[in-house]
């Protein structure tokens, strides 16, 4: 099995008018057993920045310490808070570093500029190329279901409400046809001034 | 009894050219890992599965029927390749068909057991396949046999098979009880696959259930909410 799909993810960002979504599975599972349906794959980076990591759940956390010290860091000198982009080319240098020995981890950052409030959503494969979209992202081990299902439901400026109604179905039924991924999900909707977290009930299989 | 999905297939024409590709899938068996179970009750016995196929972690069917018919009065429960239990499962339907025109009456269920038994034993280095056989018949009541991967034979008051199997041992150790009812037979496996599909990657779907009799059989579906709900934190 690969590296990869050892502990099973799927993780998507969307963007919508004035919003962006970031959604993940909460599963965490060793091969085909699950073990745990309360596994954080979304992190704070900012109070509207979210970065998603699925792939090897011991470098989701690893990556995700590494990456928090490195924003410390520039948020200390440059005193204020970091941009998505900037924050993207902090994300793709680290992974990069590591080119010939990487994190199993294939990241998906959402958020929205700390001046402009303009969204923001990109993707990366494990060393650390980037990619800037602007409707979604996905990643994770269901990554052909989630393209199939974000193409089809996505549309341009989506409300946050319906945002959220896109997002959860299009992450919901892409899982639901992987057997590693699922068991749960979250989903963040990033707001000019609010962020609001829920849970969805999912199947439990 | 457990059942792991194997890559042991692998034609020449799809090979390692196919990693890396993004086509992984192509040299992965489809496999129903799954969650299989059969009990005797006072008066006949209740079969149930998953409905989960998989070809590698990508659910290639979600509501498969693992509840295989072999006669009006006898089911198979099939785990490990799709495709052997399948080819094993028709050459058995097959063959007591025959035997069934020939005898005049119903089959009884041990002799299907021998057939899938003496099929699985010596096919056993080709094939993957787990399976239990359950039934009614007119001399014997209500049986259940198990036939897990190497070919043997067991008759017993109930069996898991599957790689769901693994997290029932215990729940169904603590809560068998001998002579229940067809209503608390229906129950005990719901719940027990419920619990399986919870925990097994390779297990999902809804639930299939069987009861079989002398009465025949009845099939039941349980979907969505009526999957039998345990402890979850939302």
């Amino acid at each position: 099995m690969s590296i990869l799909a050892y502990n099973g993810a799927a993780i998507m960002a969307m963007k919508g008018k004035n919003c962006v979504a970031i959604a993940a599975d909460r599963r965490f599972g060793v091969q085909a057993q699950t073990i745990s349906t309360e596994f954080e794959k979304i992190f704070e980076m900012g109070p509207q920045l979210f970065v998603g990591l699925p792939g090897l759940a011991t470098d989701v956390q690893t990556v995700f310490q590494r990456l928090k010290f490195r924003l410390n860091i520039y948020e200390l000198r440059e005193n204020r808070r970091i941009k998505p982009k900037t924050f993207m080319s902090m994300v793709s240098n680290l992974l990069y570093e590591r080119r010939f020995g990487p994190y199993f981890v294939e990241p998906v950052i959402a958020g929205l500029d700390p001046v402009t409030s303009e969204p923001y959503v990109a993707s990366m494969d494990l060393i650390g190329c980037p990619m800037e979209t602007n409707d979604f992202v996905v990643s994770g081990t269901c990554s052909e279901q989630m393209y199939g299902m974000c193409e089809s439901l996505w549309e341009p400026n989506l409300e946050p409400d319906d945002l959220f109604e896109t997002i959860s179905q299009a992450l919901m039924n892409a899982f639901d046809r992987d057997a590693v991924s699922g068991w749960g999900a979250v989903v963040y909707i990033i707001e000019k001034d609010k962020v609001t977290k829920r849970f969805l009930k999912t199947r439990q299989d | 009894m457990a059942s792991m999905m194997t890559n042991r297939f692998q034609p020449a024409m799809f090979g390692p050219e196919m990693l890396g590709f993004g086509m992984e899938w192509m040299n992965n068996e489809v496999s129903t890992g799954t969650t299989i179970m059969a009990t005797e009750y006072d008066g006949g016995v209740v079969v149930g599965a998953d409905s989960r196929t998989t070809t590698g972690s990508y659910i290639a069917n979600r509501v498969t029927d693992k509840l295989t018919k072999v006669t009006d009065y006898i089911y198979c429960c099939r785990s490990g390749s799709a495709a052997d239990t399948q080819a094993v499962a028709d050459l058995v339907k097959y063959q007591i068909d025959f035997h069934r025109m020939e005898m005049g009456k119903e089959p009884l269920v041990k002799t299907v057991a021998n057939i899938f038994k003496q099929l699985c034993y010596d096919y056993r280095d080709q094939i993957t396949a787990g399976i239990i056989v359950a039934g009614w018949d007119s001399r014997d009541g209500g049986q259940v046999y198990s036939v897990p991967i190497s070919g043997m034979l067991q008759k017993m008051p109930f069996t898991i098979g599957g790689s769901g199997s693994t997290y029932l041992y215990g729940y169904v150790d603590a809560n068998f009880k001998a002579g229940m009812t067809k209503e608390q037979s229906l129950q005990f496996v719901a719940n027990s696959v419920s619990l399986a599909m919870n925990r097994d990657g390779s297990s999902g779907g809804i639930i299939r259930l069987a009861s079989i009799s002398k009465d025949g059989v009845e099939r039941h579906v349980l979907t969505g909410d009526k999957v039998p709900q345990f402890y979850e934190d939302y």
